[in-house]
């Protein structure tokens, strides 16, 4: 019998503060899609950056096809035939789809069309509808994910690494991207494809390995033999139900609204074209749409943080339209910014300067900040909204994804706000981490908190909104009723199909 | 096979920069030694001459605090400015001008009296500096143009301003040969506190002291480190980057102004092109030492200190004026690389054939 395509056998991995991985074991047969499994915090990032040379793990053996490497760097991963889509793209917006292909493994001579035809040969094997010849800035998301699995198979990796690659696509777009993975498999490599939704995990993938608090509580699981519930169990120890969306009050007024407004983006292109939205105290309006629709135009315009170019903003009848920042959130606006390490938080900071980002104007005495009352708030945050912190006077970046959420947004509801501007707030977090956020919500809402919530996850809008919005291009296109509409329906407005 | 490669740690040593300087310290004076072997001099009593001539008595010891002072506010100038990620390469002549605007100010308080003429004096200078910085600040926060293009030329503009009042508005009538500028009012001096040491000592120290403490401890220093760790998140909280960039400059300037006040009425007489001996860029040396922390500032500077006077001494026993000025070089480049390489470690590794 040949060897597994990857073994990776009691890592250990610490950080300061923090162990990421107990003695976690992967064995990865090739021909097979691998889930791996786990809540945030679980290890599973930690592992696979083991695995593809951006981490050295402090103990442990990895095992490539039957031989150990010990990789010092990302490019012996590679060359060992390791390659990792990660999460966040690593792509020049400026050049084309098969000069990004090719980047640092190209030929000595280059001639383009024939690297462009080599590339379109190699997208065309594994079912990719790429134009070598287009920039990467005006692909989609979608897009652009295939252009980075096109470079990790340009380099001949026999492992793909997959981390989270359906959170950027369309339902529609998710249901192809199985059968590219099928046929990646097909030749004998394997890929390990990270994923907190259940359904795509049992769906796309032969076997799965499950990871907890950085140790393996079940190796390479059959996905014939298991079912969604049975996973989510062995993830979390137990699983929490979904929170019941049904509502104790009704909607009230109108706490916010938009009306006209109209974004322009760096480049000066359009970025939201001429929304208008109500959202009552009480209720929970969702934006649908396929991430890079001028989400983020929109919810930074609403905060401040971007100036439109035409349009009205106002918060419980407080017109902000030029409010700075501050002056918004004093009006009773929070903000939860899509990008939680670049906006929302200062990832080389401590807690305590992150927790009272918004309150410190009020903790001030004079020109002085008292950091013992500073300390104090931020325990309040930490311990009331459950945030895992490893030690307190260490920068940020060493939590997990969950919990810099539960801070960002134990942060933004301290105040108590009467509108929630939401942005992918549950996007990357774990089934635990998810519904945490998701109660936190739907409290607030209850509250009779004014909750606009941005997601690129149909599933959730559904079950948590009372109304959708869908965002094509930066117009709002469709509005459909959370409780009647349904998933085909409002897959098709996102794809830009009249409604 | 094996070949040695840079692995950088994903977790800084404890104590690892300290250790570095001082490995650094040591790697530039065995490559000083080096350069004074070939140059063909003695290299055991050039170093111990540097030792006693800087530290070796309350005398050198009280001459190496006056010159500590102008690094000290030269180097805490670089430094906050680079909180916010700001290179003011023009401490140099933020003290020009500013020992220009205290001369300013001195002819204008010819009869006032002692305490007061400095204490404006001094004032005058810092402002003086505040204001040269004043307009990169600016352009900076406004239109986004390099601090330190705009910081650079300054220098020279500053420079060219006293040559050009020295040869004419302030030309003192009883120079003879070269025309030099009239001196400051006599009750203007600074006076001293312990040996050579002036009262500017005294006053320099306590402003990296107060920096220090105030930017730990106030709401302004709070903004300034989100706004230096990461700007988009400093704007989500309501931080001015605008206002916070022309403040910060502003500031780096009147302490570099304030230094050039110091010279003025602690070390010199008069103004003039010299008044400055370079302490604005040896204080981006300093600022770079200590880390563009304000707290090691001091330290930084007193050790700094400590070898340019040691160097200038050097001089007297024919050893040429150059090999201060490379023995400088030599500890920041030592220090320096030795702190970017305590954030690695060295490591061999197989070289491997790959068969794919």
């Amino acid at each position: 019998m040949s060897h597994p395509a990857v073994e990776l056998d009691g890592i250990w991995k610490r950080f300061p503060g923090v162990i990421a991985n107990a003695g976690a074991s992967l064995t990865v047969r090739p021909g097979t899609v691998h889930a791996v499994l786990g809540e945030n915090g679980a290890g599973k990032t930690t592992l696979m950056n083991c695995l593809a040379g951006v981490y050295r793990p402090d103990e442990g053996a990895v095992r490539v096809h039957g031989v150990e490497q010990r990789f010092s760097a990302p490019a012996d991963a590679i060359a060992a035939g390791i390659g990792m889509v990660h999460q966040e793209f690593r792509l020049v917006d400026t050049f084309t789809v098969a000069e990004n292909v090719v980047l640092g493994a190209a030929p000595r001579v280059v001639s383009q069309r024939a690297i462009a035809g080599e590339v379109a040969d190699l997208a065309q094997r594994f079912g990719f509808e790429a134009d070598p010849a287009r920039p990467v800035w005006q692909l989609s998301m979608g897009e652009r994910q295939r252009v980075e699995i096109l470079k990790a198979l340009w380099r001949n990796a026999q492992v793909l690494i997959l981390d989270e690659p359906t959170a950027v696509l369309t339902p529609q777009e998710a249901v192809e991207f199985g059968n590219v993975l099928r046929r990646m498999v097909e030749d004998g490599r394997a890929v390990i494809f990270i994923s907190h939704k259940l359904d795509e995990v049992t769906s796309f993938c032969d076997e799965a390995t499950v990871l907890r608090w950085g140790e393996t509580v079940a190796a390479g699981v059959a996905i014939a033999d298991v079912d969604v519930t049975e996973l989510a169990a062995l993830m979390v120890g137990e699983v929490e139900a979904a929170p019941s969306p049904d509502r104790m009050t009704e909607p009230g007024d109108v706490a916010m609204s938009v009306k006209d407004l109209t974004v322009d983006d760096a480049r000066g292109l359009v970025a939201v074209d001429d929304v208008s939205l109500e959202v009552r105290a009480g209720e929970i309006v969702g934006i649908a749409g396929v991430a890079g629709n001028g989400q983020r135009a929109l919810t930074d315009a609403i905060a401040g943080l971007e100036s439109p170019r035409t349009g009205a903003i106002s918060v419980m009848g407080i017109d902000v339209s030029d409010a700075p920042p501050q002056k918004r959130f004093a009006a009773g606006l929070a903000y939860v910014p899509e990008d939680r390490l670049g906006v929302g938080l200062a990832p080389k900071l401590p807690v305590a300067e992150n927790a009272v980002m918004r309150a410190y104007r009020t903790l001030r005495r004079g020109p002085l900040l008292s950091w013992r009352a500073a300390r104090e708030y931020s325990e309040q945050i930490v311990e009331r909204f459950e945030v895992k912190v490893g030690r307190m006077d260490l920068p940020l970046a060493s939590l997990s994804g969950g919990n810099l959420q539960r801070l960002l947004l134990g942060r933004e509801l301290t105040s108590g706000p009467d509108v929630i501007v939401a942005s992918q707030p549950t996007r990357g977090l774990d089934v635990a981490g998810v519904r945490a956020i998701q109660r936190l919500l739907l409290e607030q809402r209850d509250g009779g908190t004014a909750v606009l919530m941005v997601s690129e996850d149909l599933d959730e809008l559904l079950s948590l909104a009372d109304r959708i919005l869908v965002m094509v291009e930066g117009r709002i296109v469709g509005e459909f009723d959370a409780h009647s509409a349904t998933r085909t329906e409002i897959g098709e407005a996102m794809m830009g199909a009249p409604s | 096979m094996k070949k040695l490669v840079l692995v950088r740690r994903e977790t800084p040593t404890r104590g690892g920069q300290p250790a570095a300087f001082v490995a650094g310290f040591i790697l530039a004076l065995g490559l000083g030694a080096i350069l004074l072997l070939i140059s063909g001099d003695p290299v055991w009593e050039v170093y111990t001459r540097m030792f006693e001539r800087s530290l070796g008595s309350k005398d050198v010891m009280s001459a190496t605090l006056n010159r500590a002072t102008p690094l000290a506010l030269a180097g805490l100038a670089v430094s906050i400015a680079a909180t916010m990620g700001l290179w003011n390469i023009g401490a140099e002549g933020q003290i020009l001008f500013g020992a220009t605007a205290a001369t300013f100010v001195g002819r204008i308080g010819e009869d006032w009296s002692g305490p007061v003429l400095i204490i404006a004096m001094l004032l005058g200078g810092a402002i003086g500096g505040a204001l040269w910085a004043a307009g990169p600040g600016l352009v900076r926060a406004e239109l986004g143009v390099s601090e330190i293009i705009t910081t650079l030329m300054l220098n020279e503009v500053a420079l060219r301003l006293i040559r050009y009042l020295q040869n004419g508005r302030w030309k003192d009538p009883e120079g003879l040969l070269f025309p030099v500028i009239e001196p400051r009012p006599v009750q203007s001096g600074l006076g001293t506190i312990w040996e050579r040491a002036h009262l500017g000592v005294v006053i320099a120290f306590a402003v990296v002291a107060a920096f220090a403490w105030f930017a730990k401890h106030s709401v302004w220093g709070y903004e300034l480190k989100i706004a230096g760790a990461s700007p988009k998140t400093a704007a989500y909280a309501g931080i001015s980057m605008r206002r916070k960039v022309l403040g910060v400059m502003v500031l780096s300037g009147a302490v570099a102004g304030l230094a050039g006040g110091i010279e003025l009425t602690g070390t010199a007489t008069r103004l003039d092109v010299n008044i400055s001996s370079g302490f604005g860029f040896a204080g981006i040396i300093v600022a770079a030492l200590a880390l563009m922390r304000p707290s090691g500032v001091a330290v930084v500077a007193l050790l700094f200190g400590a070898v340019q006077v040691g160097g200038i001494s050097i001089q007297s026993i024919g050893v040429s004026s150059a090999v201060s000025g490379v023995l400088q070089a030599l500890i920041l480049f030592g220090a320096i690389g030795a702190g970017v390489l305590s954030s690695y470690r060295v490591q061999a590794v197989e070289r491997k054939v790959v068969a794919t």
